[in-house]
């Protein structure tokens, strides 16, 4: 094996190689970042929590209602209108109208485009032959509910819309509520109006609370590991026997000793005890750091006590911080929507989704979606800030690192 | 060994008598009193009344006699139902929640544990996927949210069951879903990430290259390893599920104790959730003390660690 020279190109002399690559440097927060980007559950949840917070600040100033606006002659309408037509242009009236039946028995004026525009007064009955009469400007409307005890038409036909002469069997068509997109409740208010302040109520109680949580968290338990000995002694007795029972007990303790119902009764309640969760995490986090070699130099340097805890000890604590401070969020979410369900939390008119769906479970028959609206909203935004958490806690663990 | 036993005891007791002052001056700070209505009641009504609930003694003789009674399992007269005994309300009560509570926890055990050890063994296939994507969902939705689907699903749409009330047996499928959904998603996670652990372990290496059958691997050792960190949740679960039933119960019509505890809170009636908040507690730190104990009976660590720490 002779190396010949043509097996062998000179180098360009003249472009200077750099023998290392210059790459930014990435920083403790772009790492975290960029493996938050590369976990697909993490960026669902991201998207999630971002779209919700969204629906609960941008949403509410878009609605044209307010969440206790009431329009009690529209009650109980469902997202969907099965509509029977009773004008025509075709047959010179001026405009194509509808009607709806709703599961109350209001009949209702629909416009072609699925508006509603009033509720048709009832003028009186047959009751012999289980008709209903309402009133359209002048005329009678007739709604023959006989059809369902007819041999020939059981189980098909429910009622049946007699105008003008013209009897209608079956819904013209079905036709989205324009009025009210996801529905009105069982006072005629919209649903989606409400579903955003609640968003809005949701988020704020959870923010909230989570920060109180951090905050008092935070200081307890650095001061807690710190000082070590018998204070910390004395404060983890302390936070033993609050977590010894459990933490909704004290919640509904201190919702009765408080004796109002409103949002901020639940976050004095939620953060005077949620916090201790985070003061253990923190507790445990400074007495790993604190014997080690930076925190000695420190104080060799003379740097005050409260300074090393601020400044050195609870900056390397950040990661398991902050990804408590998102479990937290869900947790507060999920206690605010059950106080308000079990009716200690949030009172009427306000619109928490706990207080909507306690407020629909006595309509569940006839009404599920009134239920199935504010349980999805809870679901979804719990989930969605779980779903952030967990790629947070991955993101944020060192031995996770690659490279 | 014994002097450990002794002193979880002791701080159990001290623990619950802590919470038990801590309710009682809790509910003495309550604004309007126990009486406060709408309609004010006459000062000679009141003042027979406070006789009668021993509330015209200054405030540490009351302390002192309610503490007496608690020893007793004593805990006083409803103050809104007339003749109405906290102690009776709670024994008659609780065992339809803690009929609930035992049903939900052996689903958790007979589904959550097979789930969480299987997905262990598949890892990264689609059946593990599958089953922690599920077992995610679990544990964020609401225990409500859970009834609720139950409900307006099976029993509404569908029309299989009856949704209400406890009279059937199938009446009981929708509460025991709705009461375990979350303590079964998160005890096959846990028993997952565990058996994972184990799995990854030097002495699986060498049973396995001692020859020994894969069955006698998985259960001799992986298992009994494994399941250390699953025993210790189950015992706090237990009394989670038994003290956390208030909406399942709401939601389902049942009247157990949770329903009862959420009824006199709205009452406002102050010796019922002073008793009813007392046996919670009680509850909730026995189930840890068993834990503890058991805990330093499966794994010796535990016990001779915290004996050479003294």
């Amino acid at each position: 094996m002779v190396s010949k020279m043509r097996d062998f190109k000179f180098v360009d002399s003249s472009k200077e190689m750099d023998k290392e690559q210059i790459r930014e440097s990435l920083t403790y927060w772009k790492d975290v970042w960029r493996r938050l980007k590369g976990n697909v559950v993490a960026v669902i949840g991201l998207i999630g929590v971002i779209l919700v917070i969204l629906f609960g600040v941008v949403g509410p100033m878009l609605s044209p209602y307010y969440f206790s606006d009431q329009i009690t002659d529209f009650a109980y309408l469902t997202p969907t209108l099965d509509v029977f037509q009773i004008t025509n242009v075709d047959d010179g009236d001026s405009e194509n109208y509808f009607v709806h039946l709703n599961n109350d028995y209001r009949l209702l004026l629909i416009s072609e485009d699925g508006h509603v525009l009033e509720r048709l007064i009832y003028t009186g009955r047959d009751r012999a032959n289980f008709i209903y009469f309402y009133d359209y400007e002048g005329e009678e409307i007739a709604v023959d509910y006989s059809k369902r005890t007819d041999d020939e038409y059981t189980g098909d036909i429910d009622y049946t819309i007699t105008f003008r002469g013209e009897e209608t069997l079956y819904p013209t068509k079905t036709v989205w509520n324009k009025t009210f997109l996801l529905g009105s409740d069982h006072l005629g208010r919209d649903i989606l109006c409400r579903l955003m302040y609640g968003a809005r109520i949701s988020l704020t109680v959870a923010f909230v609370a989570a920060t109180v949580n951090l905050l008092i968290g935070v200081a307890y338990g650095s001061i807690s590991g710190f000082k070590g000995g018998t204070i910390d002694n004395l404060m983890m007795r302390i936070v033993d026997i609050i977590n010894s029972i459990p933490l909704v007990i004290y919640v509904i303790l201190l919702m009765v000793l408080l004796d109002k119902s409103n949002m901020w009764t639940i976050i004095i309640a939620l953060g005077s005890v949620y916090w201790v969760g985070m003061a253990r995490l923190v507790r445990g986090q400074i007495l790993s750091l604190k014997d080690l070699e930076f925190v000695l130099a420190a104080r060799t340097l003379g740097v005050s006590q409260g300074k090393i805890i601020t400044k050195h000890l609870i900056p390397n604590a950040i990661g398991p911080i902050l990804v408590s401070l998102t479990m937290m969020i869900p947790t507060a979410i999920f206690t605010e929507a059950f106080l308000s369900f079990i009716g200690i939390g949030m009172s009427a008119p306000a619109a928490s989704w706990g207080t909507m769906a306690n407020e629909a479970i006595s309509l569940l028959e006839k009404y599920p979606y009134q239920l199935m609206l504010p349980s999805l909203a809870i679901g979804i935004t719990v989930l969605s800030f779980n779903f952030l958490g967990d790629g947070l806690r991955s993101a944020l663990d060192p031995r996770l690192r690659k490279g | 060994m014994k002097n450990y036993y002794v002193k979880r005891i002791l701080s159990a007791i001290v623990t619950l008598f802590i919470i038990a002052t801590m309710t009682f001056f809790m509910m003495k700070l309550m604004p309007g009193g126990p009486f406060a209505r709408e309609r004010p009641i006459s000062a000679e009504l009141l003042e027979v009344l406070e006789e009668k609930y021993n509330l015209n003694d200054p405030i540490f003789v009351q302390y002192y006699k309610y503490m007496i009674g608690i020893v007793q399992l004593d805990f006083g007269n409803s103050y809104k139902e007339l003749g109405v005994d906290v102690t009776e309300q709670i024994f008659l009560k609780f065992p339809i929640s803690l009929r609930l509570g035992l049903y939900a926890t052996i689903l958790v055990i007979l589904i959550g544990l097979p789930i969480g050890i299987i997905s262990a063994l598949k890892q990264n296939t689609w059946v593990d996927h599958a089953a922690m994507l599920v077992a995610t969902v679990g544990v964020t939705i609401p225990s409500f949210v859970m009834a609720v689907v139950y409900i307006s699903l099976v029993a509404g749409t569908l029309g299989w069951v009856d949704a209400f009330g406890l009279d059937k047996w199938t009446s009981y499928i929708g509460p025991v879903i709705a009461l375990s959904t979350y303590s079964l998603s998160f005890t096959s996670r846990l028993t997952r990430s565990s058996m994972l652990e184990v799995l990854r372990q030097d002495y699986m290496r060498t049973a396995r290259a001692n020859g020994l059958s894969k069955f006698k691997v998985l259960y001799k050792h992986a298992l009994k390893n494994a399941l250390i960190p699953v025993v210790t949740y189950l015992g706090p679960m237990f009394a989670a599920i038994i003290t956390g039933s208030f909406v399942v119960e709401q939601v389902f019509a049942i009247g157990g104790i949770g329903r009862y505890y959420v009824d006199s809170v709205s009452n406002r009636d102050y010796t019922m959730i002073m008793g009813i908040t007392m046996f919670y507690a009680a509850i909730y730190i026995f189930m840890v003390l068993l834990v503890d104990v058991a805990y330093s009976w499966i794994d010796p660590r535990i016990r001779l660690g915290k004996n050479s720490g003294e």
